[in-house]
């Protein structure tokens, strides 16, 4: 008799891969039969086939039903009753939200360049040319017999040989792959071994005489289909799991008669795809592959984790991709802007050459910085290093000018994957690090995992409040052997350069000492081996305990160094979730409370003189570093590409100054209290309203737009804003009242945005006079453009500056002082002396 | 004449203080005498007194947004001008005023 167990889909994403291979651990242990039921859609699936269960499109809130029968009936309801009642609920992460679809400005520059273009998501920034290279969808070669098998025997022999191969190669391939790639290779090795997936490949042989070719189209076609039918985004993105399988099968297959599909890149180009398998991406060839646009992929779906990773500007969600006519073209994917761009023009490439003068611009300028060491203007040295997630970010890390690595995160290893990474593995991502050091010096952070982060492996049971549960050095004794092979593959590393380990969420003393005694029996056995590593290897915490906080003094007896983790320390401090944006005025790292909570740890390390450093959100804010400045921390990390930034900032500030604002920074009363002073502070600290960089005579601009454009891009490289689109949609919006061309050949075009750092004058003279809808009528030749930073207009002496300026360019003969001089100095000094 | 003014333009950087320039520049060369108020950024500025404005032959209001303090205006002569005609034909505003 069959047992029946009813359920509601708790899963805000529905039952998808994830969901469904825990149900699928669960029942396959015992030799009944499990269906699934989803009630709403009416389809039902093997309890045993992953992908048959993610096909009944079970989502949050539908009722289903699992049939269980056979003869250990009783003990497969008893346990998937269970499961489905305690850990089920809580056996996915909750999806990230979605971005906001709103697309940003487009320059003027750009829109009216007279170029097509097609808005989209940008999901790995940069812009790329190339020619378009069409992806169509998943086909099998036409030249391939479908029908007619004599031999239905052999034939589904072949097709088993053929997954049997599949499945071996994954397993040969998850030995050494890593992080992504690891995550991407246990997916597939699960379709190739799902029941329903074989049954179906079987089916269509040896009952239907179908050819493999014809049994893969055919598979194909019915998983891809439920997949994609469902309303769920991240089980349409599977569909290109099933897609890989099947390319992979007929390959294995065929040989070459199956390449037909195949794409080869021989120029630079840029891959348009309705989507894009991982297993396509990675075999195209990267040194010509400058973009990727793709229909439909959120940011979690594998190709876009790898084409973040190698860095290939993509482009996403752009709507009816197939209908727009651009095979072979040359086009731009501008995954800044978010716009694909097509039939570009003349002045659309003009605009693209100005786009990459402005980003190289940038660069070359911060490359002076980011070359020099971290030091305040008064000499005062601060290390400014670089976060990372994986040991392949940490090259590109040094090239942006890091110092050493603050934080390399070692989850990544350890996620979306059956099974922990081995003590080899672990040794190998370390030592790749350590490389590319090159002698600077490496935090290595070990597994900060728990309720939040769940891993299959640990089986950690679901807590009411995963993040004050057991997660991070809480979980370690009780998977001693898992971070005793972390452990050892560190003090292996440690012998390959400056190496230091810190151990996340430290709250009390006997942590530290219980961590310490373990890597000091490590340590032990490796000598006992005689095995190479560093005696001496530093051992430290995060803070983001505010226990810990309170307990440095304690825990410097047994450490040689602190970390704050400034994201936890200021929520578990102010008691309010930071995924929670109704509490993001808690969430400000700004409230006095909890400086003065950092300022109390790092004087508490600085007097056990111990290194003390910051590795959260915050230290990426170039605004907060004054702040962290004047705490006098020892170092700083951030994400790689806020290093050259922070360096920049860092060699404006004065230490001195810093640590008078901080005091009193220290004494206000509110989080609004400090924003006003740190906007005070800056305004004082301000880069000068102008300088020589921002005269550009003999300006090659032939429109109002692009005059615009190059005065706004001079802002950008300069460092005087972050968001240059912002500024212009700002100088653009103020246009749009009335021109600012007053006359006599003179424009003054302005903005109030806070999208600017620093009141900014830029001033351009015009190579040839464009026409500029001026008051008088006539084309412009002298630009002179205001950015000012909104926050600070009122009431500041840059406003009287100013002031004055707008009375001065009324008198003809400032204007034609300003006409005749050409040389960039001598034309700062003529506004000087009005200043 | 004796006149009073205010200038005021929607972001108060730029165009407020070229009108007022303008029309002191052209007050002078046609013989009158000017006293122009700014509402910009810097706020308030040359802030004209009821007295200013009981004494002045007429106002002239070059502003494009809503000003501050208006009612000091109320019983006066006015002209009201968007700040571009100040920059662009500033003698059409005072011939107005003949």
């Amino acid at each position: 008799m069959a047992l029946e167990q009813e359920f509601i889909c708790p899963l805000p994403a529905g039952i998808h891969a994830r969901p469904a291979s825990a149900l699928e651990e669960v029942v396959r242990r015992y030799t009944s039969e499990v269906t699934l039921l989803n009630r709403r859609t009416q389809r039902s699936a093997n309890g045993k086939s992953i992908l048959a269960m993610v096909g009944t499109d079970v989502r949050l809130g539908d009722a289903c039903v699992f049939t269980v029968s056979g003869p250990d009936e009783r003990e497969a309801l008893a346990e998937l009753s269970a499961f489905l009642r305690d850990k089920f609920p809580h056996c996915d992460a909750p999806l990230a939200p979605a971005k906001s679809a709103a697309a940003a400005p487009l320059s003027p520059c750009l829109r009216e360049a007279g170029a097509t273009i097609y808005r989209g998501q940008p999901v790995v920034p940069g812009i790329g040319l190339g020619c378009v290279v069409q992806f169509g969808k998943f086909s099998v070669s036409p030249a391939l017999p479908r029908n007619g098998v004599a031999d239905t025997a052999r034939e589904w022999q072949q097709l088993e040989a053929a997954l049997g191969k599949l499945d071996a190669t994954c397993e040969r391939r998850l030995a050494t792959a890593k992080g992504i790639e690891a995550a991407l290779v246990t997916v597939h090795r699960s379709i190739a071994r799902d029941v329903d997936f074989r049954g179906s490949l079987r089916a269509a042989v040896t009952e239907r005489q179908r050819t493999a070719a014809g049994a893969i189209e055919e598979t194909e076609a019915q998983f891809s289909g439920m997949l994609a039918a469902s309303g769920n985004p991240m089980l349409r993105e599977r569909a290109l799991d099933i897609q890989d399988i099947c390319l992979q099968l007929l390959r294995e297959i065929y040989g070459d008669a199956a390449r037909a599909a195949d794409v080869k890149l021989t120029a630079d180009a840029v891959v348009v795809a309705e989507s894009l398998t991982p297993g396509q991406f990675l075999a195209l060839d990267r040194n010509f592959l400058k973009g990727l646009v793709l229909a439909s992929a959120g940011g979690t779906s594998h190709t876009v984790i790898l084409a973040r990773s190698f860095n290939i500007p993509t482009l996403a969600g752009v709507p009816d991709l197939p209908g727009i006519q651009c095979a072979g073209q040359e086009v731009v994917v501008d995954a800044e802007a978010g716009a694909l761009v097509t039939n570009l023009t003349a002045a659309a490439r003009r605009y693209y050459v100005l786009e990459e003068r402005r980003v190289l611009g940038r660069r070359a300028r911060l490359k002076v910085v980011s070359a020099r060491d971290a030091v305040t203007k008064d000499g005062q040295r601060m290390e400014i290093a670089a976060n990372i997630s994986t040991a392949g970010e940490a090259a590109g890390a040094f090239e942006s000018g890091a110092e050493g690595i603050g934080l390399f995160r070692t989850e990544m290893l350890f996620l979306d994957r059956p099974a922990p990474p081995d003590e080899h593995e672990q040794f190998e991502s370390y030592r790749t690090v350590l490389a590319a050091a090159n002698g600077r010096p490496v935090v290595i952070r070990t597994l900060d995992v728990g309720g939040d982060k769940p891993l299959a492996y640990l089986d950690l049971p679901a807590e009411e409040n995963p993040f004050l549960g057991r997660r991070a050095v809480r979980i370690y004794p009780e998977f001693e052997a898992l971070f005793r092979t972390q452990i050892r593959a560190l003090v292996r590393a440690s012998a390959s350069g400056k190496l230091r380990v810190m151990i996340p969420m430290i709250a009390t003393v006997d942590e530290a000492r219980w961590v310490r005694k373990i890597i000091g029996e490590e340590q032990q056995k490796c000598a006992a081996e005689h095995i190479a590593f560093d005696p001496a290897m530093p051992v430290g915490a995060m803070i983001e305990v505010p226990a810990a906080a309170l307990a440095v003094e304690a825990l410097s007896r047994e450490l040689d160094f602190f970390s704050v983790g400034s994201n936890d320390l200021l929520q578990y401090f102010m008691a309010a979730d930071r995924m929670n944006a109704q509490l993001a005025v808690l969430s400000n790292p700004l409230q006095p409370a909890f400086l003065r909570l950092l300022k109390w740890i790092a004087d508490a390390a600085r007097a056990q003189q111990k290194e003390i450093s910051l590795c959260g959100e915050m230290g990426g804010q170039v605004r907060f570093l004054p702040l962290l400045a004047g705490m006098g921390l020892n170092k700083i990390s951030a994400a790689a590409p806020a290093v050259a930034g922070l360096k920049a900032e860092l060699s404006r500030l004065n230490q001195a100054a810093c640590q008078e604002l901080l005091k009193a920074a220290l004494k206000c009363a509110t989080a609004d209290e400090v924003a006003a002073l740190l906007e005070q502070f800056s305004a004082q600290t301000s880069m000068p309203l102008l300088e020589t960089d921002l005269v550009i005579v003999e300006c090659d601009a032939p429109t109002k737009e692009e005059a615009i454009k190059q005065g706004v891009d001079r802002l950008f490289v300069l460092g005087r804003t972050d968001d240059s689109l912002a500024v212009e949609d700002a100088v653009w919006r103020r246009e749009a009242t009335y021109s600012t061309g007053f006359g006599h050949g003179f424009a003054i075009p302005h903005c109030q945005t806070d999208a600017v750092r620093f009141n900014s004058l830029v001033l351009l003279k015009l190579k040839s006079p464009v026409a500029w809808n001026s008051l008088d009528g006539q084309p412009v030749r002298v630009v002179i453009l205001l950015a000012i930073r909104a926050a600070q207009s009122a009431g500041t002496t840059h406003m009287q500056v100013l002031a004055k300026l707008a009375r001065k360019i009324m008198d003809d003969d400032f204007r034609a002082e300003l006409e005749r001089e050409n040389e960039p100095a001598r034309l700062g000094a003529i506004f000087q002396k009005i200043f | 004449m004796k006149l009073v003014a205010v200038t005021a333009c929607p972001t108060g950087i730029a165009h407020t203080y070229m009108a007022a320039a303008q029309l002191e520049k052209t007050a002078k060369k046609l013989g009158h005498t000017i006293k122009v108020e700014t509402q910009g950024a810097m706020g308030i500025e040359n802030e004209l007194s009821q007295a200013d404005v009981d004494a002045a032959d007429a106002v002239i209001l070059a502003t494009d947004i809503a000003i501050e303090q208006e009612e000091r205006f109320s019983r006066a002569r006015k002209i009201q001008v968007p700040v571009q005609a100040a920059l662009k034909d500033p003698e059409a505003i005072f011939a107005k005023l003949k």
